[in-house]
């Protein structure tokens, strides 16, 4: 059970394109525009407009494409499923049968409905494979606390927020290098678990769970006090090394994106919907 | 000398007032003074943790005063300016580095002062220049090896330009190399920087490189002095659970074969030169 080589948090790809350059909130934003359009699609024409986009990025950031859909792997099977449930289960009244087999009988509209999940979940996931792939985490966090500011007053607490998810980053490694520890540590104690049935091996991983939770605890307590000890009181009052800025590049970036949201927001308006 | 820390009949009980409360510190009293190296040592729950987390503000006395440069510990208006001249860097690095970068690591210290942006980074670049960590800047601590970790720990608590670090056995998870250069470090930024330096440690190796050490035991100080006198007292050392430097048992080991070494030999340097002197 080697836990800690099948996670890769933050794939990051360094480089020195535009896309990476970019200010992280641009890149945040230009995102969540993206996502938001694609809940909207609803015709293969618009598809096609976003796909020109996704390839364009991809050049323009040297992404080599099989390492951007690399992730995708793991997602496949429950991506076809999806699609066949779309497909011999969504029907309209008006629509044409197509394959019919036993009980099952898939029409145009499931086919079409099947079709445009598949695309959205697809395109969803290169949005943000695109985003990770080219923005380092502590980037990420550093956009996304600048971002979450203006909320600190509604009473957001976002720096103390952001640094905890700094915190979380840095302890994923260190707690799945004890989780192997201590499943090797109780393998050797002779606890089996690749044994019995399914309740067998479910309690099997309580002599596991249990002591990295307590570790967990004694970790948090230790980290609190040296932090403590570097004058940490909060978010407030703190200043931070790196200060974003934005360029011209970002001004670029973002009035492309609103004109190739105008674009989309065109089409959908525009072109009927397939279903 | 003036002392920088001046600890009188401190007194702190864990869990004090619940009944089954447990005395760690009794009537403590000790100086440091500002530019020494001192080192403290003694057996587990000797209580120097406990003693050394007061200096820092994380622990109040219970009876008794902590005063740094004359700011005491017990009042709590004090506690941001104590904090910017006593640095603490503790056992496992892993538990006490907060960013998943060298550089961002390092920045954290400065930050929390609320320094200007410019500030931090001067400061950031100094720290990596002092410790020769400007290699490892943009590196991820998680593909650092433990003694480079704690040199990150280091180079945090340095950020903060403190007057005095205190090392809660920095060097406890080190292997024996990665130790000494941590040690080093420490001495190289009390001779360059002037820093004075708290050392709590088990090794007693370590304990002959500094100017002046305490014993403790079951919360009292037992001995104080220079390494060359404390370890002059065998006995009392070795009933205080403690053990002497190699070159210590060296020599002794000599002394008894009439081979005609001085007391007092704690250095290697120093018996080595004796033996040479051998006819």
């Amino acid at each position: 059970m080697e836990l800690t080589k099948n996670i890769t948090l933050g794939v990051y790809l360094p480089g020195e394109t535009y896309i990476h350059n970019l200010d992280p909130r641009t890149k945040i934003i230009a995102a969540a525009i993206l996502i938001t359009l694609l809940l909207f699609i609803k015709s293969y024409l618009a598809y096609a407009i976003f796909l020109f986009l996704i390839i364009a990025i991809l050049v323009i950031a040297t992404i080599p494409p099989g390492y951007a859909f690399s992730g995708l792997k793991p997602m496949l099977p429950i991506l076809v499923l999806m699609w066949l449930f779309q497909l011999f289960l969504y029907s309209t009244p008006d629509a044409e049968v197509i394959v019919s087999w036993w009980i099952f009988s898939a029409t145009d509209a499931g086919l079409h409905m099947g079709n445009l999940i598949s695309m959205r979940v697809l395109f969803l996931f290169t949005v943000t494979t695109i985003l990770t792939l080219t923005t380092s985490i502590v980037s990420l966090t550093d956009g996304l606390e600048s971002l979450l500011n203006p909320l600190k007053k509604i009473g957001l607490p976002s720096q103390e927020l952001v640094m905890t998810m700094i915190i979380a980053l840095r302890f994923v490694l260190i707690l799945a290098e004890e989780l192997d520890k201590i499943i090797k540590a109780q393998m050797a104690r002779g606890v089996a678990f690749d044994r019995g049935n399914f309740i067998q091996k479910t309690k099997s991983l309580f002599p596991v769970f249990l002591p990295l939770f307590i570790n967990a605890f004694k970790r948090a307590e230790e980290l609190i006090v040296a932090m403590e000890a570097r004058s940490y009181t909060g978010g407030k009052g703190r200043t931070k090394m790196k200060t974003l800025h934005m360029g011209r590049v970002d001004l670029f970036a973002g009035l492309f994106i609103l004109l190739f949201s105008a674009l989309i927001i065109y089409v959908i308006l525009i072109v009927p919907p397939v279903i | 000398m003036n002392p920088l820390i001046e600890v009188v009949d401190l007194s702190y009980s864990y869990r004090a007032g619940s009944g089954n409360e447990v005395a760690a510190l009794k009537k403590v009293n000790m100086k440091v003074f500002e530019g020494e190296i001192l080192a403290i040592t003694g057996r587990n729950g000797s209580g120097k943790s406990t003693l050394a987390r007061h200096f820092n503000c994380l622990l109040t006395p219970v009876s008794g005063s902590v005063d740094i440069d004359g700011l005491s510990v017990s009042d709590k208006t004090n506690v941001a300016s104590i904090r910017r001249q006593v640095g603490m860097v503790f056992q496992n690095p892993d538990n006490q580095l907060v960013s998943s970068i060298v550089e961002e690591d390092i920045a954290f210290g400065p930050e929390n002062l609320g320094l200007p942006a410019e500030e931090i980074r001067e400061r950031v670049n100094w720290t990596l220049k002092t410790l020769n960590l400007k290699n490892l800047q943009y590196e991820s601590l998680n593909q650092l090896s433990e003694g480079q970790k704690q040199l990150v720990a280091i180079a945090g608590v340095l950020a903060m330009k403190p007057r005095c670090i205190v090392l809660d056995e920095p060097t406890a998870h080190l292997d024996p190399r990665s130790r000494r250069e941590v040690i080093s470090n420490a001495l190289k930024l009390n001779r360059d920087e002037g820093i004075t330096i708290v050392l709590l440690t088990h090794f007693m190796e370590e304990v002959t490189r500094c100017d002046r050490m305490l014993v403790m035991d079951m919360g009292e100080i037992k001995m104080e002095g220079t390494p060359k006198e404390v370890f002059d007292d065998e006995e009392k050392i070795l009933s205080l659970g403690l053990d002497f430097p190699v070159s210590a048992k060296l020599a002794d080991g000599l002394r008894k074969k009439g081979i005609s070494i001085p007391r007092k030999t704690i250095h290697a340097e120093e018996l080595i030169t004796s033996l040479c002197q051998l006819k």
